[in-house]
């Protein structure tokens, strides 16, 4: 038997049926002739679009409304993504390149694109290789920069100076790195996210005074909970914590569990999830016998995409599940590590 | 190999009181393991705060006092093309200044020299003249790079901890007061102003995220596992199958 919620509560745009998928068409926001410009630069890594790279869009929709005459947002990511339109993207420009390597050289693909594009505005996240090149450019371009920005509205940015203690506030300027969960991503209609094709990047310079690189993904296995992208959780319905650990690995995601577990000893404290443990900011979350109490809830109130296995239909985990499966977690952990193994070869 | 640690002024972000910003310590200790005679500079107006980097072990500290409000890259270029270290370690933000982590940047464009950002370690390459370094990149990824030197570096919080302070070395160590270039004090661009705690956003599952979405009652396990890894796939959370021809193509 499957239950679909989902279906009760369609949201504004589209629907099952033709008659709407012509109307979701005509719904689309198009920007033909746009008076400015401003560039998001997004990480979008392994080609998915993260709650930060959409707030990026948020803001970028931001002060492109806000001009006169309207503006086109440009989405600058490194592969293409899914969901670039939904989150406000006009355009798209793919850069090429690595998720990571060579920002110098990249830095100078950019001044490129900021000659032949002049936007009013450059947006990076203020986060590793982004924060990185937006300061690469401001230092190349001489012009002022608003780093960490966090307030931001189409009159003021504001950022905090000295410690914390004071803040520096001023129109917008071109060049802004934006901090995260401080700007609201774009929930209006879906826009075009046109892909300009002449306008591909590429980033054959190279940071000469580098001899060789080489990047270590991050080990997920060890990975703080804090950090993770992707969890998955035991509470009381696990009772081998063996093919727990096994199917964690199995699926690249960091252990996690439920205040019961902790408190048993079978997991360590540093593994709870909740408002008395970790507050999670994962992509994905996968709670394997786990009811949802309140406090646990909390602590994945981020968490974008949830799976629950669980017995309880009626668990508060199964309600805030986007995949709920009503089935004993011991029963599923087995199968799941048989079909990654049978994968794997 | 000669090392050299830039330090800035710090502010305590609760009590307001001078200190040697945390990182600062940290990159202290990353040059002392490189060069035990390492040396500190800083640029500005009074030696508080920075004072305290001799009790981290800093053998010695040179202070290029300038005016409050001047630019101090032209100084600290002036002084530090004159002594040409082979690494210049620098914190990634201040912490009581400006804090906007642009200086490394200018003093890499005025010294011509390459820079690389968020470094967790650093050792030296036997053959001489380079240096190898592990940079931090989110999601708990690192970067291993083999780079030429001279060049700039900036620490990351995920580097080792800094010695603990410690009040015989601070006494011990020397600092130097020389005069910096004077120069025009530089108005700041924007307007500055005592800050306001504005909340972060709160952390929700979004509009389009699919809370209360299908419920699938008592199926097989085997079609569960199914159901779960083609719904994690269907995300892109992990590419779980067929590993081994995808392995390649995000690694460049």
């Amino acid at each position: 038997m499957r239950i679909d919620r989902a279906s009760h509560s369609v949201g504004l745009v589209g629907g099952p049926g033709r008659e709407e998928a012509v109307a979701f068409e005509a719904n689309v926001r198009i920007v033909d002739e746009p008076a400015f410009t401003v560039l998001a630069v997004l990480g979008a890594s392994n080609g998915r679009l993260s709650r930060f790279d959409r707030q990026i869009l948020g803001a970028g929709r931001l002060l492109a409304d806000a001009g006169e005459g309207g503006g086109a947002v440009i989405a600058v990511l490194p592969q293409a993504a899914d969901g670039l339109g939904e989150a406000g993207a006009d355009r798209a420009i793919i850069r090429g390149g690595g998720d990571f390597a060579d920002v110098a050289g990249r830095a100078e693909a950019f001044l490129a694109l900021d000659r032949t594009l002049t936007p009013r505005h450059w947006l990076f996240a203020e986060n590793g290789p982004e924060a990185d090149l937006a300061r690469r450019m401001a230092i190349r371009l001489k012009e002022p920069i608003l780093t960490d920005v966090e307030h931001l509205t189409a009159r003021q940015a504001v950022r905090a100076s000295h410690g914390g203690l004071r803040e520096e506030a001023g129109p917008p300027p071109r060049l802004m790195t934006i901090q995260e969960d401080r700007v609201a991503s774009y929930a209006d209609r879906p826009c075009e996210a046109r892909l300009l094709d002449a306008q591909t990047v590429s980033a054959d310079a190279t940071d000469s005074a580098i001899v060789e690189s080489e990047i270590v993904p991050g080990d997920p296995s060890s990975m703080a909970l804090a950090e993770a992208d992707f969890v998955v959780s035991a509470g009381n319905g696990v009772s081998d914590f063996d093919a727990f650990h096994r199917l964690a690995a199995a699926l690249k995601a960091t252990p996690g569990a439920s205040r019961v577990v902790c408190d048993a000893g079978l997991m360590p404290r540093e593994a709870q999830v909740g408002a008395s443990g970790t507050v999670l900011s994962a992509d994905c979350y996968f709670a394997l016998g786990i009811a949802g109490a309140p406090q646990h809830l909390q602590g994945i109130a981020g968490c974008e995409h949830v799976i629950a296995v669980n017995t309880d239909l009626h668990a508060a985990m199964v309600e805030r599940a986007g995949l709920a499966i009503v089935q004993d977690a011991q029963k599923v952990m087995p199968a799941l590590l048989h079909l990654l193994r049978e994968g794997e070869t | 190999m000669r090392v050299v640690v830039l330090l800035s002024a710090g502010r305590h972000p609760v009590s307001g009181r001078a200190i040697l910003p945390p990182l600062e310590a940290q990159a202290i200790a990353m040059a002392l393991a490189l060069d035990p005679h390492c040396y500190g500079l800083h640029a500005g107006c009074t030696p508080d705060g920075v004072a305290d980097a001799p009790g981290y072990g800093l053998p010695s500290l040179d202070l290029l006092t300038i005016d409050a409000d001047v630019d101090p890259v032209p100084a600290l270029a002036a002084d530090l093309s004159k002594r040409k270290p082979d690494l210049i370690v620098a914190g990634r933000r201040g912490q009581g200044g400006n804090d906007t982590g642009l200086l490394p940047y200018a003093l890499a464009e005025a010294l011509h020299l390459p820079l690389l950002n968020d470094i967790v370690s650093a050792a030296q390459e036997d053959s001489d003249g380079m240096g190898r370094f592990e940079q931090a990149l989110p999601k708990g990824a690192k970067r291993r790079v083999t780079m030429l030197l001279p060049a700039i570096v900036t620490v990351h919080p995920l580097a080792p901890a800094a010695a603990p302070f410690a009040y015989a070395k601070a006494r011990r160590g020397t600092i130097e007061f020389r005069e910096g270039p004077s120069g025009e004090a530089a108005p700041g661009l924007f307007e500055t102003r005592s800050r306001r705690a504005r909340p972060k956003l709160m952390r929700q599952a979004d509009a389009e995220s699919d809370g209360g979405g299908a419920a699938i009652i008592d199926p097989d396990p085997d079609d569960a596992a199914r159901m779960i890894v083609d719904y994690l796939e269907r995300l892109g959370v992990r590419r779980l199958r067929n590993e081994a021809s995808r392995t390649t193509d995000h690694r460049d």
